[in-house]
């Protein structure tokens, strides 16, 4: 089946669409480019840099802005979705959703309105098995992304590796946070990942940090 | 006890959303996993109970293979039929299934004492059929719109046309109790 893959150049897009390329063929990549910094739906600093990840991984991105209003950005998701449908002839889209029903209902009716199939590969998946999956599919991520006790600015631009998902999961137990960050605890991008021709390399990026919260702004990167 | 869960996915793809989830919970039990495209070489003496599990709203494939889950009728085994499987167990018995699009989290009523679950709750819903009325099962949860959750009047064969996996874990374990 020709799918669509919602990408957000995170560690949970980029794991499904690995899942779904095992038996099916990846015809696009489906990014939603959102100006409201707090959407509950779409919400990743590094968004622009999928760009170098779709030409790595040498598949056609669409991306669609949105001002990332409630009701509006959801008529974007689904106006992307729709013109992906007719551009790549897609069957089905695959969404990196693991636990919110908000965000898995709303995808799923707009798939189902537009009689597309809706594939959720990490759906229910505990945070531990996830942080797992990334190591056994060979995934290298980098967090680009905090918003939550205790994480402080030496995070930013941490690899997801074995020894800061040790960390991770001793944090799960101390301050009650997700480990995989499914709770916007943290947002990732994947870097390098089997799929992946030239891995990116940042050259040159800063920190923008302040009590528990903060991003890594990549100002210059390239594929190598 | 030995438990039997059917897959009625059509790709693989879809069985790490509507299968896994379901074997994380009744991990502790032995279980089989078996395609639906199989039902004619199972052995359903070897188990002890049966659940049938959901799949995705575009996936209608397993409405070809009816005629196989009918061996399940007279199985005399306990029998929990989810989402897709709720509309096989209704479809077992020829109850009328009929175009019902439900999708996302609705609260949930129930109106008998039953071993599932009780009180009123909230249920993560995702599908295109249901039923409007049964003849064989007793109605023992409703939503404002639609039956949730039927018994079998005289067997112990329960359908749910939500997915319990979701947020109502303990229909399914309390499944596993009876």
């Amino acid at each position: 089946m020709k799918l669509g893959i919602l990408f957000s150049g995170g560690k949970d897009s980029y794991l499904s669409m690995q899942m779904a390329a095992e038996n099916h063929q990846i015809s696009c990549l489906l990014t939603i480019n959102s100006l409201n910094q707090d959407s509950w739906m779409f919400h990743t600093p590094a968004i622009k840099w999928t760009k170098l990840q779709s030409e790595s991984l040498g598949i056609p991105q669409i991306i669609q802005k949105t001002k990332g209003i409630q009701d509006e950005e959801l008529e974007d998701l689904s106006k992307l979705i729709n013109n992906a449908k007719k551009k790549y002839s897609i069957q089905g889209i695959v969404t990196g959703a693991l636990a919110s029903t908000y965000q898995s209902t709303r995808i799923q009716k707009i798939c189902n309105g537009l009689g597309l199939w809706c594939f959720n590969p990490l759906w229910q998946l505990s945070q531990e098995k996830l942080l797992k999956k990334l190591q056994d599919f060979q995934i290298t991520s980098i967090i680009t992304g905090v918003a939550a006790e205790p994480f402080d600015e030496s995070w930013l631009g941490q690899e997801l590796d074995s020894s800061t998902i040790n960390e991770l999961l001793s944090y799960s137990k101390k301050y009650r946070i997700n480990p995989a960050g499914e709770g916007g605890e943290f947002e990732s991008l994947v870097i390098n990942a089997p799929m992946f021709e030239k891995k990116i390399k940042i050259l040159s990026s800063k920190i923008l940090y302040s009590n528990f919260s903060g991003r890594l702004e990549i100002e210059e990167a390239k594929l190598e | 006890m030995k438990i039997l869960l059917i897959s009625t996915c059509k790709y693989k793809l879809s069985e790490y959303e509507f299968v896994n989830p379901i074997v994380e919970i009744i991990k502790s039990f032995e279980h089989d996993i078996k395609d639906y495209r199989t039902l004619q070489t199972i052995n359903i003496s070897d188990y002890d109970k049966i659940i049938i599990c959901g799949t995705s709203l575009q996936d209608n494939d397993y409405l070809n293979f009816l005629n196989d889950f009918k061996k399940l009728r007279n199985s005399g085994k306990q029998i929990l039929g989810i989402c897709s499987g709720f509309q096989i167990i209704c479809s077992m018995f020829d109850e009328k299934i009929i175009k019902q699009e439900e999708i996302g989290m609705i609260n949930v009523k129930t109106k008998n004492q039953n071993s599932l679950i009780n009180g009123d709750f909230q249920a993560y819903n995702m599908h295109n059929f249901s039923v409007d009325e049964v003849t064989v099962f007793n109605i023992i949860a409703k939503s404002n719109k639609t039956i949730q959750i039927i018994s079998h009047k005289t067997l112990n064969i329960f359908g749910v046309s939500f997915h319990p996996e979701v947020r109502n874990e303990q229909i399914i374990t309390n499944f596993l109790l009876i």
